[in-house]
């Protein structure tokens, strides 16, 4: 494929995919699918007049969001959605997906500390300690799968699903892997950082307008490429009868973006202090025990 | 010769030093933490320009939480994080910037008077890089790896023991 | 030869300013962002070594990672004793930590 057919397809795809997750979010809020609803909010946040808090620090207020949504295009860019329809085919492109998600939370914390209210820092200190306790099982995850293909170009890992899916191989990485990045986009249940009720809407609370904009379709865009980055490393990829290799990729990804959506719908959020617990005493030991599992049946 | 590698060795690498310079010269807390992550992410994006691939990625993912955990930390522990009143916080400042100085000085003379023999021009790719990488941990450097390996899990516990706060109890 | 001196000269100005802040600062977190800054700086140097003189010695790549172990490791020991000092005097001042002065 040329590259310029390549990319075409790709940000078709990603912007439809954002669109269809922007449909299931409210789903996931209200019980009503509303083709209508992001393209309102999107004006009403668009148009709305931008509110500075007093005595903001000017620096991290404008970068921010920058940073927030370039973190993430970078991101969409090194997945590859067939078998030669990837922009940037980086060599350590597992470890990659790793390095983006740690700038996530180095985003909130700016965003946090900028706004100038106790309520937006306590959001911002909380992102801190749940997007580095979850970054843990993610990093170990990857590393098993990495092990499976003996290489870190994510072409490779897909093309050593052949025989077997990585969520069959591997079944206690997936789950890690899956529960871990549910986390690290801050969807309910793992919401603390943006909590409606109980901190007054957390970061995102002194944001308005433009802002505002960037930060939730930011998530939503990363709920998508988080549902990509599942699809490529446990669900193989582009490997399927009769579709072309994007379609595939395409129709897995928004299955996994709406069963994220689904846990969002029906569980409560989790505690502060249960939720550093699960990750600590009990994702750390069973990420190690993975790559144990995977090894000594690599090995055999 | 001017090649497109050395034009974006010195742009990043002039990015770096003014940041790094930025550090140590604004009164803001968190900011002078976040300038030290960009100018360690400046640092590894001159690993990836010199081709060193996986190293570049590690540092840069590295740091970020680093520096994030020093920004909390300088909340937690300084009386004037958000920098808004005015104070000055150095001492025998004459002597660092003469050490500074001096010992940049030294570095460049050292450089530019040895002879550094012929430079290479074939380098493996990255995925090469990776595999022979992998092969050297586990081949020459196994005993360095598994050193590196016990001592971070000593630092780990040295310093759960260091932050603990052990309480006097009641004399009964 | 142009692009290892170049690599040679940014590491070392950057080693200078680390050297400044390690020396300069009062607070223990300041001296620990320049000694942060100083084996940044050895780093470059390690990978510009690797790059142009030896590129088929990966163990000093090995040297690069050893040394962000200790970049890590240091900042860990160092935010535990900077704890443990705000605890038992209420400030991270290295200027009035001078109790075992002579």
């Amino acid at each position: 494929m040329t590259p310029f057919l390549t990319v075409f397809i790709i940000t078709l795809l990603f912007l439809s995919g954002v669109y269809v997750a922007a449909v299931m979010e409210r789903w996931s809020v209200t019980g009503t699918v509303n083709w209508a609803g992001p393209m309102r909010s999107f004006l009403l946040l668009f148009a709305q007049e931008e509110i500075k808090t007093r005595k903001h620090d000017k620096v991290f207020f404008e970068t921010a969001p920058v940073l927030f949504i370039g973190v993430i295009l970078l991101t969409i860019s090194i997945l590859p959605f067939g078998r030669d329809s990837v922009i940037i085919d980086l060599g350590t492109g597992a470890l990659f997906i790793n390095a983006a998600l740690v700038y996530i939370m180095v985003s909130l914390l700016m965003v946090g500390w900028a706004v100038n209210g106790v309520y937006a820092m306590v959001g911002g200190w909380r992102a801190l300690a749940q997007l580095i306790a979850y970054s843990m099982p993610v990093v170990m995850a990857l590393t098993a799968t990495v092990m499976r293909a003996e290489s870190m170009f994510l072409t490779d890992i897909v093309e050593s699903q052949q025989g077997l899916w990585n969520i069959l191989y591997q079944p206690v990485g997936f789950i890690l892997f899956y529960i871990s990045t549910l986390a690290i986009t801050f969807l309910p249940p793992f919401n603390l950082p943006v909590a409606k009720g109980e901190l007054a809407g957390g970061v995102w609370a002194d944001l308005t307008g433009a802002r505002k904009l960037l930060f939730r379709l930011g998530r939503l865009t990363l709920v998508f490429t988080i549902s990509a980055a599942v699809v490529v490393l446990y669900l193989g990829g582009w490997m399927g009868p009769w579709l072309p290799d994007f379609a595939w990729t395409f129709l897995k990804t928004l299955l996994v973006a709406a069963s994220f959506f689904a846990i969002c719908r029906f569980m409560p959020r989790i505690r502060h202090d249960h939720l550093l617990e699960y990750n600590w005493k009990y994702g750390v030991p069973l990420a190690l025990y993975n790559i144990f599992q995977v090894g000594v049946v690599l090995l055999l | 010769m001017i090649s497109l590698q050395l034009i974006l060795l010195i742009i990043f690498g002039l990015v770096a030093i003014w940041f790094g310079w930025r550090v140590f010269m604004t009164s803001s807390m968190v900011r002078s933490a976040l300038s030290l992550l960009a100018s360690m992410v400046a640092i590894g994006i001159l690993f990836l320009v010199m081709e060193a691939e996986f190293l570049g990625v590690l540092q840069i993912m590295m740091m970020g939480t680093e520096m994030s955990i020093m920004a909390i930390f300088m909340m937690m522990y300084m009386m004037d994080p958000g920098g808004l009143g005015q104070m000055d916080m150095y001492h025998q400042k004459n002597i660092s910037i003469a050490a500074g100085v001096i010992v940049t000085v030294l570095i460049v003379g050292a450089a530019l008077t040895t002879d550094w023999g012929t430079i290479a021009t074939q380098f493996p790719g990255p995925h090469e890089q990776n595999r022979l990488l992998g092969m050297e941990i586990l081949k020459r450097s196994m005993m360095i790896f598994e050193t590196a390996g016990v001592t971070i899990l000593t630092g780990m516990i040295a310093s759960i023991a260091v932050a603990l706060s052990i309480k006097n109890s009641v004399e009964k | 030869m142009e692009l290892l001196i170049t690599a040679l000269i940014i590491a070392a100005v950057l080693f200078g300013i680390g050297l400044y802040g390690a020396l300069s600062q009062t607070n223990l977190v300041m001296i620990m962002m320049g000694i942060e800054l100083m084996l940044g700086a050895a780093m470059i140097n390690l990978v510009a070594f690797w790059r142009f003189l030896h590129p088929d010695a990966f163990s000093l790549q090995m040297f690069v990672l050893v040394a962000m172990t200790v970049m890590a490791l240091e900042g860990a020991v160092g935010f535990a004793i900077a704890t443990q000092r705000f605890r038992t005097s209420g400030t991270v001042e290295m200027e009035e930590s001078a109790e075992l002065k002579g």
